[in-house]
């Protein structure tokens, strides 16, 4: 089992140099650098072109690609992430100061659309054809098709705007008031969420549906075994394992959701910091960016097979018909 | 109830299974009589969709949720009593109580009936734990022994086992000793070979039936298989359409047949020993769809000698000892 970890471990180290190296190159085909950045069209303008290209020379900026890519890493590993030619502070603040927002509000959305998504799932598995089951049918399809910033727009309307529950825009720290920043929390973790929770509401429903007909199942009732325990360790565990997987794998797409919702709310994260990075062609605080979503993505993805390793014994055993242990 | 065990352990009057798919209404079982012999062996046979697997669920009340009985008694008599099964809650704790201890079910494809993701050392475990106040070492103890009763080799290691490292004949293995792990007085074999090759199959049938002579519980093997039935029941109940058509020892369905559908189900099967050695014939025809049956006997459009009687609805006649079939050629006596 640890093995098993370890070498998905080991397996993500030549991905994160392939997509560095990409995001790399691909910010390097963008038209413009980061003089342009740094500078004014006013100053740009007042400059000589040989002003212009020693100031490039002086910041490393005409060496071939690959040396910079190499030196870019070096002081990556040394800890160096390197500065924000935009706002001139380094690059380690603003990821200390934003990320941890980002990282609050994507786990609570996580948490609470999967909390609801796989209650109600369950629910309508097990009431299958009643209202309970239509309603969610319903409230799934629209949830699963209404885009994320819209639900966000409407949320701000009636629950900020015309009821005045939430407030509509910003976040506080979450050391300074904790009361008060739940409640800047609430509709944006809301809005992010409802897409993972109308999937997951289907999908267990359907998964728990599909379990239920199986014939352990079966089994399980010709043992004389009480609902809640059929329910509990034969059907639920079952129907978990494609659902931890679809749970997992919208980890990355929460981040990427996080991105829209933070602008739509005005919510000072790392995402919203990444839309004017990418405007203002702040190219190191972009690609430090891009580089840790990616990693988060990896690593949903590694989680992803521990966890169906964990669940499944097929998967943590191989389907070998020896009798090797766990 | 106490001073004499009733000489059957279950019966059945006029068992109705019906299933709801749609808005169409799908008879499975209608009025199936059937004696249940304590300590002997009932073959159900009958071909595919007659309702033979259906009755089985019935009786164990595990109808899928479409399935419901209108009508019907199943009596179950044990050394602790009478219970009537219909008129219990199918989830609720009589039944419950009932299932796994006292009756025992095992199914078709044994690849599908045991839980992928547990140990198949803790679901015995779990059968036995469900029933019985023992610690879970003690369970364990006498989960390895079954498993050694039923020949699996390395008992003690394979407890350890998933299913998916047990092949086919094994996992039918397990699914009997998880199914006798509490001393039934019943078990209910769902075809249980048929899914099975035929060399594992003569090895499951016949631990089946020492197994029976060491713990004298009941069987009622379920199957379409003849050769089968020769080789255990004791008594054999012919079913087509959901009904049993006729019902006797093994000796009188095998030698002195009396409904036309019997005989030509034997004629259709080669059964070794059997001593014949003309062609095998096959049943003309196809079997009723069960949501559009044909008034009167069932059989009657299928059957070489149809009548104009056949369209009321036979009877059960009674051949001569306890040989039952419903077919109006046997009104007079037996029915040659």
């Amino acid at each position: 089992m640890l093995k098993y970890f370890f070498q998905r471990m080991l397996l993500l180290i030549p991905m994160v140099i392939v997509i560095s190296l990409l995001a790399f190159i691909g910010l390097e085909l963008t038209p413009g650098d980061p003089l342009t950045a740094m500078l004014s069209p006013d100053q740009m303008s007042s400059m000589t072109t040989e002003e212009l290209d020693a100031m490039r020379e002086s910041l490393g900026l005409n060496d071939p690609m690959l040396i910079r890519y190499g030196r870019w890493v070096i002081n990556l590993l040394k800890g160096d992430l390197g500065i924000s030619v935009m706002s001139g502070s380094p690059i380690k603040d603003i990821i200390k100061n934003l990320l941890p927002a980002t990282i609050i509000l994507t786990m609570v959305a996580l948490v609470v659309s999967t909390l609801i998504g796989l209650i109600l799932g369950i629910f309508a598995a097990i009431k299958q054809n009643s209202i309970v089951d239509y309603l969610s049918s319903v409230l799934g399809v629209l949830g699963i098709s209404i885009p994320q910033f819209f639900i966000g727009i409407l949320a701000i309307l009636f629950f900020a705007v015309r009821l005045q529950w939430f407030p509509a825009q910003g976040r506080t720290d979450i050391g300074l008031n904790f009361w008060q920043s739940l409640k800047y929390l609430v509709l944006p973790s809301f809005s992010l969420g409802i897409t993972l929770t109308a999937a997951l509401m289907r999908h267990t429903r359907n998964s728990m549906l599909d379990v239920l007909n199986k014939d352990y199942v079966k089994t399980a009732r010709a043992k004389g075994l009480p609902e809640w325990k059929v329910y509990t360790f034969h059907v639920f565990r079952n129907a978990m394992m494609p659902i931890s997987v679809m749970i997992l794998l919208r980890l990355p797409m929460l981040i990427g959701g996080a991105v829209v919702i933070e602008q739509v709310f005005g919510y000072a994260g790392i995402g919203n910091r990444l839309l004017t990075a990418i405007n203002a062609s702040d190219y190191q605080l972009v690609l430090i960016i891009i580089l840790l979503l990616s990693i988060v993505a990896l690593f949903a993805s590694v989680l992803i097979d521990l966890f169906t390793a964990v669940l499944d014994p097929r998967v943590r055993l191989g389907s070998s018909k020896n009798q090797g242990g766990a | 109830m106490s001073e004499q065990l009733n000489e059957n352990i279950l019966t059945l009057k006029g068992l109705k299974v019906q299933f709801r798919v749609g808005r169409r209404l799908v008879k499975a079982v209608n009025g199936v009589d059937l004696n249940v012999r304590r300590g002997k062996t009932l073959g159900l046979v009958g071909e595919s969709g007659c309702g033979k697997s259906v009755t089985a669920h019935a009786i164990m009340r595990l109808l899928p949720k479409a399935g419901f009985i209108p009508e019907g008694e199943v009596t179950y008599y044990s050394n602790e009593g009478t219970v009537d099964i219909l008129k219990h809650n199918p989830k609720g704790k009589t039944l419950r109580d009932l299932r796994g201890r006292q009756i025992s079910m095992i199914f078709q494809d044994p690849l599908a009936s045991l839980n992928p993701v547990y140990r198949i050392g803790d679901q015995i475990v779990e059968n036995i734990r469900q029933h019985n106040r023992v610690p879970k070492e003690a369970a364990m103890k006498r989960t390895v022994e079954m498993l050694k009763q039923l020949s699996i080799p390395q008992a003690e290691k394979r407890v350890l086992d998933y299913p998916h490292q047990f092949s086919g004949g094994m996992k039918q293995r397990v699914m009997i000793a998880m199914g006798l792990i509490n001393d039934p007085e019943l078990l209910i074999a769902d075809e249980p070979t048929t899914a099975l090759d035929v060399t594992i199959q003569a090895q499951i049938l016949e631990l089946m039936q020492d197994l029976q002579k060491k713990l004298g519980f009941t069987i009622i093997i379920i199957t379409h298989n003849m050769g089968i039935v020769a080789d255990m029941a004791d008594d054999i109940a012919v079913m087509y359409m959901g009904k049993i058509v006729e019902f006797g020892s093994k000796r009188e369905i095998f030698l002195n047949p009396a409904h036309p559908y019997t005989k030509a189900l034997l004629k259709s099967v080669p059964v070794l020993g059997s001593g014949s050695n003309s062609r095998l014939e096959p049943i003309r025809g196809n079997t009723p769809d069960p949501s559009e049956m044909p008034e009167g006997c069932t059989f009657a459009p299928r059957c070489d000698f149809a009548m104009d009687i056949c369209k009321t609805d036979p009877p059960n006649f009674d051949v001569g000892g306890g040989h039952m079939s419903r077919c109006w050629l046997c009104k007079g006596g037996n029915g040659q």
